[in-house]
């Protein structure tokens, strides 16, 4: 074994606050981050989980899919008239008050798409064709499971308060705004951000959402690949899109009398998730949060390792008065910080799993992916190692003369 | 004039002061002394007399503010930093007063930590020159024990076995038995005279107890920064296995 780890290991309880304060901080950034992709990823849900290679049109300006406005349904002809577009159709999605029987108001998210089985909206991955097919009487939508109690629906209970089995709802009906609806079916594993996504058909989305007979929120087109949506999207912007001054980097070379956004769903999925990112004080929150973990881990790591070199000075010393050049001494306490920083991060894995699992328990999502994980580990590692480099000044006090009483 | 093989050692009109004002303190008042090659030389004094401060500039650990320090044939304090780190790498041991010992090392390793940083020496040749040292301070048994489980006697000989691993031509001691008592303190000086006799070292020892000079080949005593007279040159009584084939030193 290495000096270096002969005296982390010898003098371990010195060295774990600084272990532990680099899990802490690896720990912190890893789950925020995950945490901060998964919530906003609830966001882009409708574009991710919709048909693959889709061309989006909404309203001008539009900045994230939840926020979008009516256009005319005609709009739909512009993306039919393009060759590479194979199949085309109206997308609903907008937000809207729900009105338990009680009285109580609680915000909610309208998904209206097409219910065939080539649908293009989100309700092809989403629902089988059994919630499809129930979804076509007027007024029928599917909640996601975790929303039930915040909608005030309930699983039917023996007296023992045991659900009842097979499954039957109740309190099913409920108003939105101001529309008669009901509960046909609930959905397990589909979360939600400010209000619970609310699946239905078009003519009830339409009506749900109080819309004219000839507005929709979005039209979507597919195309065979991702290089013909491309080329859609391209021409497209340049025929009928306006210069999105928030977001320019996604319509560039638009039309100058455009009145339509256009996107393809992964751009879309990105700026919506970016729009919640950067709009909301949560996104800077949570940034802020990580930030500290980071701060905290390096303060600690390099006090732990300044008090354990300085508590070795006079051992250093007689090194140097035998004439052991000094970049020994600091390539050891740089050893020392590598390690802290490799231990720290290995407790830290096992956590962030456990930790991970227990959101996900209540229904929270935390994207642990693998490059969250290696650049969060990278960061903490470099942390590391910048404490060790902070940490050194202690070697400059090194001085054999010292030991000459 | 001696020749560098019998004076390796030289001091020239040596002058440091500590201080400013009134509160100058000279700690060496022009000082000049030679000190022989395989021989132990003994620096003695009262507290204050400035015979740390001698050690320590003569030995490339603190610059005078005037004179000259020729040492194997280079004047010392002439080098500059780098250079003055690889003569004392090259050439010198210390002793100090503590023991300052690594507490997570073992005995092995606080000898093998020198050649491997000092010498680059591989990890198998710097265990076999270790165990060499230790064997020769009779601390094989104890090779794989750390500073706590060690008597005071035995981490001054894992200290001095520090010193001594890389074979120097001059070793510099400052009160080497100041912390131990007198049993553990002679085969400390032993130990050192027969680096001297043994190895040809140059000895310079730093102490003020008078039954060390029994292990002295020469004396110098300092007073208020100043040699007094002519160095002492006490008859060497009793020195242990000066003379013997024994490589053994330290008897139980």
């Amino acid at each position: 074994m290495s000096y270096t780890l002969t005296t982390l290991w010898h003098d371990r309880q010195r060295y774990l606050p600084g272990v532990l304060a680099i899990s802490f901080s690896a720990l912190l950034m890893a789950l925020q981050t995950g945490l901060l992709l998964g919530l906003f990823s609830i966001t882009s849900l409708p574009v991710d989980y919709a048909a693959d290679n889709l061309v989006w049109i909404g309203a001008p300006e539009v900045v994230s899919v939840d926020l979008g406005q009516s256009i005319r349904e005609s709009t739909i002809n512009r993306l039919a008239a393009q060759p590479e577009v194979i199949r085309c159709e109206p997308y609903f999605q907008g937000f809207a008050y729900w009105a338990q029987r009680t009285g109580k108001r609680e915000l909610c998210m309208v998904v209206g798409s097409r219910l065939g089985e080539d649908t293009l909206g989100p309700a092809g991955k989403l629902l089988t064709a059994e919630d499809r097919r129930k979804l076509l009487q007027p007024g029928a939508i599917i909640i996601p499971e975790g929303d039930m109690e915040r909608l005030g629906v309930a699983y039917k209970r023996d007296e023992q308060g045991r659900i009842v089995e097979p499954r039957e709802l109740v309190n099913a009906t409920a108003e939105v705004n101001g529309i008669a609806v009901r509960v046909v079916a609930v959905k397990p594993g589909i979360k939600s951000l400010a209000g619970p996504y609310i699946f239905c058909s078009l003519t009830t989305a339409r009506a749900l959402l109080r819309l004219f007979p000839d507005q929709v929120t979005y039209v979507v087109g597919q195309c065979a690949s991702a290089a013909d949506t491309e080329k859609v999207v391209k021409r497209l912007r340049a025929q009928y899109g306006v210069k999105d001054k928030q977001h320019s980097q996604v319509n560039i070379d638009c039309a100058p009398n455009g009145d339509v956004a256009v996107f393809s769903g992964a751009e879309f999925s990105w700026q919506t998730r970016m729009h919640w990112l950067t709009k909301t004080k949560g996104g800077y929150a949570l940034g802020y949060a990580a930030l500290l973990g980071l701060i905290i881990g390096a303060v600690v790591t390099s006090q732990t390792l300044y008090a354990a070199t300085a508590a070795s000075l006079k051992e250093f010393a007689v090194l140097r008065a035998l004439g052991i050049p000094r970049w020994r001494m600091q390539f050891l306490v740089l050893g020392q910080a590598f390690w802290m920083g490799a231990v720290g991060l290995l407790l830290a894995l096992p956590v962030a799993w456990g930790l991970k699992s227990v959101a996900e328990m209540s229904q929270v999502p935390i994207n642990l992916e693998w490059w969250i994980l290696l650049l969060s580990g990278s960061l903490t590692l470099f942390m590391a190692m910048a404490a060790g480099l902070l940490a050194l000044r202690s070697l400059r006090n090194v001085e054999p003369a010292t030991l000459l009483r | 004039m001696a020749n560098e093989f019998q004076v390796p050692l030289r001091g020239e009109n040596l002058y440091r002061s500590f201080g400013e004002g009134d509160a100058k303190v000279v700690a060496l008042d022009h000082v000049s002394l030679d000190i022989r090659a395989g021989k132990v030389t003994l620096l003695m004094g009262p507290s204050g007399s400035g015979k740390t401060t001698l050690l320590a500039v003569l030995s490339g650990l603190l610059r005078p503010e005037s004179g000259r320090v020729i040492c194997l044939g280079e004047d010392l304090w002439e080098l500059d930093d780098k250079a003055r780190e690889r003569f004392r790498l090259r050439h010198c041991g210390y002793i100090f007063q503590g023991y300052n010992l690594f507490s997570a090392l073992t005995a092995r390793q606080q000898l093998e930590i020198v050649l491997r940083w000092g010498e680059g020496l591989s990890a198998s040749d710097a265990r076999r020159r270790a165990d060499e040292v230790l064997d020769l301070l009779d601390l094989s048994h104890r090779a794989n024990a750390r500073p706590a489980e060690l008597s005071g006697g035995e981490k001054q000989r894992v200290a001095i076995g520090r010193a001594l691993v890389k074979n120097p031509e001059l070793l510099f001691a400052d009160e080497p038995t100041s912390a131990l008592d007198w049993a553990q303190g002679e085969q400390v000086v032993a130990l050192l005279q027969y680096a001297a006799r043994k190895r040809g070292a140059t000895v310079l020892i730093v102490a003020h107890e008078e039954r060390i000079k029994k292990f002295a080949d020469e004396v110098h005593h300092l007073q208020d920064g100043k040699l007094l007279e002519e160095p002492d040159y006490p008859a060497i009584v009793g020195h242990i296995h000066a003379n013997s084939s024994s490589t053994k030193l330290v008897t139980p």
